[in-house]
């Protein structure tokens, strides 16, 4: 009988260290990038997916990139310009503004010329090749194509806390204007809010 | 085995009693303990102080202090974006703790204060995003001031019902009225101007001429006719100046915040020979070497004013705290005589052995976020776009001169605001006695400021 129940205390005291162990080690699990997870009620991504999804589908069907190419003959050439953050917390713009840069250039109608941060990278290259490159790989200087509109936007928020709850309000302005004329071609905007209730207690 | 346990017993308490007389003197006793940062960082030598604090053993409950103060050195040593990410662990963990904890607060009220994880105070935290919003101004990075200005916001809102700490609001009026957003820049110096009245602190003189500025460039008339009569400024730049010049705007991290100690009542039950102790905290007296700012560029001058007193604000926390502090230790003698009583009742022996533990383990709680400087001073020199030589002179309190910084080639854009910060350190503790609190063996006296 004794021997019985000092097996069992043994077998129940591996289980437990085992499960101790198990509960101090890191895992690590893969899950599908479209998953929604929330841990802090933060800004993450699939705020950016949904931002990003919401406004690709806008930009595209709405008639002001017919209208150029009915009117120029060719498709609008766009360029990124400064998107800020208004908001209560530090979020990088550039996920979903890659998104829809991406989904854009794939769609075929519209074409991105390189921001004023990335031309720079490109120029000093450019001059290299003037000096050390030969003349049938260079590329010359001068041939750059000029944006026909220019993505504008800002991430404004409001946060309204009481007690242990916060309410989460996120909206994403986007506007492409035309360069040649200051005209806003297309206004995009994506509302987001979420309610976030803090933990009362802990261990 | 009673009949030998008592005459051992009774031998073991008078040991007790000598060994409590021997290490305290008198009834009511103080324990200093000293900072092993606080010397490094007094010479400015913020990398020692960091290699430091990295061999110091770290409690878990003390990770937001390692990581506060661990910041506060990053930035000494201009690692300002490493100095954010400290200070956003930090933020998180004082989020976190929010929470309550059954189990620190069973602890608190058995052992000691001290068994909980330390919750940055509301004066700290305010600090906190304080440093951040600077750190982003000393990168050029206005956006990443203008989020933590606007989560300071969120939290004074929150954790202020009234004395809000008046620089925090003045430093959100800088950020906003930097980045062009003169409305809530009016707004934000409003709030600092009524916490200043609040706490009962001169007025800066700079937030005086920014209120002034900002009411009459918004065309509010009669609060600027109401400000102008308050006070009394013989002249005050105006937005359409200020807009055509470049401005270089220096904050002084000044001395060291004052440490908590411990103060403690010992007494011994004459009937039952129990010992009991209760010990609260209480802050020495501090004298910041540096007491005034010069900026001095070819033939301009200007002096910088005191904008903040965090060692005030400390002093009125642990006021706030005192009467849940002078509780709990109460509650902690009834819970430790109780059990002494109970373990007594089962083995004498052993119930000297408990008594002496919750004796031994009766101490304050002295934590604190002890690299925040003691006093803030701000200078603002406002001078026609171009490169300029700036020299900063910290001066003591006569005048005199301490030390000096030359800043070449700063460059100043019309419109637009260059921020310096600088700590210094140095200060020295002119009191150690216990001003404030008056113990006697029987009942505490706690005497607010």
């Amino acid at each position: 009988m004794n021997h019985h129940l000092t097996g069992a205390i043994t077998l129940a005291g591996i289980l437990i260290f085992g499960g101790v162990l198990q509960g101090c080690s890191t895992t690590v699990d893969r899950i599908e990038t479209d998953e929604v997870v929330d841990l802090s009620g933060a800004w993450n991504d699939t705020d950016s997916r949904l931002v990003s999804e919401e406004m690709i589908a806008d930009v595209l069907s709405r008639p002001w990139i017919t209208d150029f190419v009915n009117k120029e003959g060719n498709p609008p050439a766009v360029i990124v310009g400064e998107i800020r953050n208004l908001s209560h917390e530090h979020i990088n713009v550039n996920t979903f503004v890659g998104d829809m840069e991406r989904e854009l250039i794939n769609s075929g109608k519209v074409e991105f010329v390189a921001s004023s941060d990335e031309r720079g990278e490109i120029r000093e290259e450019r001059k290299e090749q003037e000096l050390h490159s030969t003349e049938a790989t260079r590329n010359a200087m001068g041939q750059e194509i000029g944006a026909d509109f220019m993505l504008k936007g800002s991430i404004n928020s409001i946060l309204d806390t009481e007690g242990k709850k916060q309410v989460r309000y996120y909206q994403i302005d986007l506007t492409l204007i035309s360069m040649a004329d200051n005209r806003k071609v297309w206004v995009g905007q994506k509302k987001i809010k979420k309610m976030v209730k803090q933990a009362g207690l802990r261990w | 085995m009673r009949r030998l346990v008592r005459p051992v017993c009774q031998v073991v308490r008078p040991l007790l009693l000598l060994l409590v007389v021997l290490t305290i003197s008198g009834c009511v006793s103080t324990a200093y303990r000293d900072d092993p940062l606080e010397q490094f960082m007094v010479n400015q030598q913020a990398s020692l102080a960091l290699n430091t604090l990295e061999q110091l053993p770290q409690k878990n409950r003390d990770q937001a202090l390692y990581h506060l103060n661990k910041a506060i050195l990053l930035r000494m040593n201009d690692e300002f974006d490493k100095s954010n990410a400290e200070l956003e662990i930090a933020k998180q963990i004082g989020a976190n703790l929010e929470a309550l904890s059954l189990r620190e607060q069973a602890a608190a009220v058995s052992v000691n204060d001290a068994m909980r994880s330390y919750l940055p105070a509301p004066f700290e935290r305010a600090m906190l995003y304080g440093l951040k919003i600077i750190n982003y101004l000393e990168m050029n990075d206005l956006d990443g001031a203008r989020v933590e200005t606007l989560q300071l916001d969120v939290f004074l809102n929150q954790k202020f019902e009234e004395q809000e700490p008046p620089f925090a609001r003045y430093l959100s009026g800088l950020v906003f009225d930097a980045n062009g957003e003169l409305s809530d820049a009016l707004i934000a110096y409003r709030k600092s101007y009524e916490a200043y009245k609040a706490v009962e602190m001169k007025i800066p003189q700079q937030l005086q001429s920014d209120l002034l500025r900002l009411t009459d460039y918004l065309g509010l008339d009669d609060e600027h006719q109401d400000y102008l009569d308050q006070f009394q400024l013989d002249s005050w730049a105006h937005q359409t100046e200020l807009e055509a010049q470049g401005e270089f705007i220096v904050v002084i991290f000044s001395g060291l915040l004052p440490r908590r100690h411990e103060t403690a009542i010992n007494a011994q039950d004459p009937r039952s020979g129990q010992l009991h102790r209760v010990a609260i905290p209480f802050y020495e007296q501090r004298q910041s070497d540096v007491e005034n700012i010069e900026l001095v560029s070819l033939n301009n001058r200007q002096q910088g004013e005191l904008f903040e007193q965090l060692d005030q604000q400390a002093y009125d926390n642990l006021d706030d705290q005192m009467p849940g502090i002078i509780a709990r230790a109460i509650a902690r003698v009834t819970v430790k005589n109780q059990l002494v009583d109970n373990v007594s009742n089962q083995n004498q022996l052993l119930g000297v052995i408990t008594n002496l533990a919750g004796f031994i383990t009766e101490q304050a709680d002295t934590r604190g976020w002890n690299s925040l400087p003691q006093q803030i001073l701000l200078g603002r020199l406002t001078l026609a776009p171009e490169d300029y030589d700036i020299e900063i002179k910290l001066k003591g309190s006569a005048g005199e001169q301490i030390t000096t910084k030359q800043l070449t080639q700063v460059s100043l854009q019309p419109g637009q605001k260059q921020f310096y910060s600088w700590h210094w350190p140095a200060s020295h503790v002119t009191s150690r006695n216990r001003n404030h609190e008056n113990t006697t063996s029987t009942t505490i006296y706690y005497r607010s400021r």
